[in-house]
């Protein structure tokens, strides 16, 4: 994998979007229909409805593929795929 | 009023668990008649979710103790272990648990979870890194969040998963704690506690084991998974409870790390909290002395756990990976298991319901949690009730 510094914002979203919609492919539940084409302006909170279950889940998921540890504090101020995407640039920089 | 608005989620959360008849969150005991049985709505009711291991909460010689107690020393201290209250009993009990978890020291603190949030609170600020099992309990996510440490989760049990994030915080891992449980409550399985110590000692890091669960139910002589893992004298600290086998109420924290006696004058929880009562110290004193004399108990425990495990499975069951005195049916849909909880109870046994997203998998479980004091009879009735369901 590039590193994730050389990415854009965009495409790390783009990234983090696919392993989102890989996590829940086979568990899309009550997510509306509407919903479940995730794009970078998906919001994991309102329109997703993640339980913190699943937010644990994926976010372990993602630390993982891009080898970034991001701290649970962190986690209150993630809406959407492009806040965790920045999150995650961030945390690579660190 | 949108202060209050908040409550809303709450309301509709209540009306949806009371829906289905007795609200779980609510249940009262209008007597209670010995360590496994109980009175609910009128019934005679087997206590199948107390978390009572040992069954020593109506022990004559616990009971005993704590009204000699009552009578000698009041019924409270009226005031923290910094000020005026320091009895000659919470000494006592530190010390008797220094000497069983075979550490130089050991410190009270009035609950469980008081005992997470005060030792957390005390061990770590902010810059230092805390490794935490994601299913960890709820207090010790409190006390890393009060520290002001950052706070990575590892997956649950999952050793290679704690490898990666020890190697991902670089230097920072010898100023690292890792924080895990001996037996987590919900599912009740053991962590690998052995494969964790050895990771910490080759990244030099700090590791802390929660063994509510686990005292009096693990280890030859019910120190806990630690103890049965034999990597006791490599955890440095260990945390507990007095309120499971030890049937009262407090926690602990025992260490081999004098820095241990230092927790006092920082540990916010521990300073700011009135100290146990005299009584409560009295029986769980008396508790931890049955718990190292008399073997026989977790002998039992064990006999009892292992033959509800063993025919919930034959009838079909779904159950945690592994047989431990915590049970835990797994039901799917979470309707089902508000009605099989029901079901139980008005059948006169009482479990423990537990609902997503507190746990694991998104799925929900009629949790069991047996005791050494449950008779054959009444692992029977059990059973038959369970069996009940599937009609």
């Amino acid at each position: 994998m590039e590193s994730v510094l050389q990415l854009s914002v965009k495409a790390v979203s783009e990234r983090l979007a696919q392993i989102l919609t890989d996590y829940l492919s086979n568990n899309w539940g009550r997510i509306p229909e509407k919903y479940r084409h995730i794009t970078p302006r998906t919001n994991m909170v309102t329109e997703l409805q993640l339980d913190s279950f699943q937010v644990m889940e994926f976010m372990l998921e993602v630390e993982d593929q891009f080898d970034v540890a991001i701290d649970l504090e962190s986690l209150s101020d993630i809406h959407t795929i492009t806040d965790l995407a920045s999150v995650v640039i961030a945390a690579h920089a660190d | 009023m949108s202060l209050l608005a908040k409550f809303n989620a709450a309301e509709q959360l209540r009306s949806g668990l009371a829906g289905a008849g007795q609200d779980p969150t609510g249940v009262v005991f209008d007597a209670i008649r010995s360590a496994t049985e109980g009175v609910v709505e009128g019934r005679e009711t087997i206590l199948a979710g107390t978390n009572n291991y040992l069954g020593l909460t109506f022990d004559p010689e616990c009971v005993a103790a704590g009204i000699e107690a009552l009578e000698t020393q009041g019924t409270g201290t009226t005031g923290s272990r910094m000020a005026n209250g320091s009895y000659a009993g919470h000494l006592a009990l530190e010390a008797e648990l220094a000497d069983f978890f075979e550490c130089p020291g050991a410190l009270v603190f009035s609950t469980g979870y008081g005992a997470n949030l005060g030792t957390l609170a005390a061990l770590l600020e902010p810059g230092d890194a805390v490794l935490l099992d994601a299913d960890a309990h709820a207090s010790l996510y409190d006390g890393c969040r009060m520290s002001g440490a950052d706070v990575f989760r590892f997956k649950h049990n999952d050793v290679s998963s704690l490898e990666r994030r020890l190697k991902r915080l670089g230097e920072r891992a010898s100023r690292c704690l890792i924080v895990v449980e001996g037996m987590y409550s919900v599912l009740g399985d053991s962590a690998p506690l052995d494969e964790f110590v050895a990771l910490k000692e080759q990244y030099d890091a700090v590791i802390l084991v929660d063994e509510a669960h686990s005292v009096g139910v693990f280890g030859e002589h019910g120190r806990g998974v630690a103890e049965q893992q034999g990597v006791l004298d490599k955890v440095d600290f260990i945390v507990g409870t007095f309120s499971k086998s030890l049937g009262a109420m407090g926690g602990f924290c025992a260490s081999r790390h004098r820095a241990l006696g230092l927790f006092r004058y920082v540990s916010r929880p521990f300073i700011f909290t009135a100290s146990p009562s005299p009584s409560i110290i009295a029986t769980t004193r008396m508790a931890l002395k049955q718990l190292r004399s008399r073997p026989e108990l977790r002998a039992r425990l064990w006999q009892n756990a292992s033959r509800l495990y063993a025919s919930l499975q034959e009838n079909g069951f779904e159950l945690g990976p592994q047989v431990s005195p915590v049970i835990a049916v797994k039901i799917e849909q979470k309707e089902r298991a508000l009605a099989d909880w029901n079901r139980l109870l008005r059948g006169g046994i009482y479990v423990n319901l537990m609902l997503p997203p507190a746990t694991p998998g998104s799925a929900s479980f009629l949790r069991c949690s047996v005791s050494a004091a449950h008779t054959e009879e009444q692992i029977s009735t059990i059973i038959e009730a369970f069996a009940g369901l599937r009609d």
